[in-house]
């Protein structure tokens, strides 16, 4: 498949925020900062992925667990969605064309298609079985579907570093 | 003590086993990699979520007696997960990272952090609700956490920064 947008890519790696980040120890500060980021993203949504699967914290409405963990995710992933650009921005052109990188986009686009259909077909009948250890089908899957792709971003997230 | 320790492991055959494993077994690098970031996410879900719990920055319905006795044994299970992990690329090439000062401070940070669990994790199992028996005590749960916290935040960083010493240098310059 073509890259899109080559023009683009090579014009974001000459930008002077690009180099700055490249050549100096901004690098490894954004790097170590994606780390800790990548860590409490998965780690928060594992928590409810758990719970999901009925095995976890069953003491614990589902909606409650989603309402307190939620702003910890989101604000994980806006970390890591900017350190990663700053990244990402260093050498563009190759990381879109790295096969790691293309599956770690994919798992990220697929984990984030998995979780809105939750949030609009399962959990909309949330009241239902809020309390409930064993939750529905639907929501079962979608726990272990969200466990699997983060575990997949994880690994092709850091395979991207071994293919440069 | 650590020049005998380095120079043991240097020439020892774990380390030829190591080297081995790490060349040998297609796509070992990464993946240990992998399954040490995805422990440190477990330790992100566990000690960090407790330690956010007790200063009060996270999960307010959740109970922090029966959090630390549910998510504290997590912990203790992703360490030697990322003992593992990690370890294969210190017994690999034991003079990279015993004369690396980040991966010292990380050392230096790791041992009263996982001590500071066990206390938190001890004394609440010795007698259930105990961090939440007296106001003395949720301070001094307070305190271990906010310590804890700053702690595993130093670890992480730490471990990403073991790679680009060099850099540090530069920026002492």
């Amino acid at each position: 498949m073509p890259i899109p947008f080559p023009e683009l890519w090579s014009w974001l790696e000459t930008q002077p925020l690009a180099e700055h980040i490249g050549f100096t120890w901004w690098f490894p500060f954004l790097e170590s900062l994606h780390v800790v980021g990548v860590g409490l993203v998965v780690g928060s949504i594992l928590m409810v992925d758990l719970r999901l699967l009925g095995l976890t914290a069953l003491t614990y409405p589902v909606s409650r667990m989603t309402k307190e963990l939620i702003p910890w995710t989101w604000g994980a992933f806006i970390l890591t969605v900017i350190t990663g650009f700053g990244l990402f921005m260093t050498r563009a052109a190759t990381y879109i064309e790295n096969p790691a990188f293309q599956i770690k986009l994919i798992g990220l686009v697929a984990a984030g298609v998995n979780m809105t259909l939750f949030q609009f077909k399962t959990f909309r009948q949330v009241p239902n079985w809020d309390a409930d250890a064993v939750i529905p089908t639907a929501g079962r899957r979608a726990g272990l579907a969200s466990l699997a792709l983060w575990i997949i971003v994880i690994f092709a997230g850091r395979w991207v570093g071994h293919i440069i | 003590m650590k020049d005998n320790i380095a120079n043991a492991l240097a020439e020892s055959p774990a380390r030829e086993f190591a080297v081995y494993l790490l060349g040998n077994v297609p796509g070992l690098p990464p993946i240990a990699q992998s399954l040490h970031i995805l422990a440190i996410a477990v330790i992100m879900a566990s000690a960090v979520m407790v330690n956010l719990r007790l200063i009060g920055l996270a999960v307010p319905s959740q109970s922090p007696s029966e959090m630390i006795q549910r998510l504290l044994p997590w912990t203790f299970w992703a360490l030697p997960v990322n003992l593992i992990t990690g370890g294969l690329f210190v017994v690999a090439r034991p003079n990279r990272y015993f004369y690396n000062p980040v991966a010292e401070w990380k050392f230096q940070m790791l041992v009263p952090v996982v001590l500071l669990a066990v206390v938190l994790y001890w004394m609440n199992a010795r007698e259930p609700g105990y961090w939440e028996a007296s106001h003395t005590r949720r301070n001094g749960a307070r305190v271990i956490a906010a310590t804890s916290l700053l702690l595993w935040l130093g670890i992480v960083l730490a471990g990403r920064w073991i790679a680009y010493t060099d850099y540090l240098y530069f920026l002492y310059e």
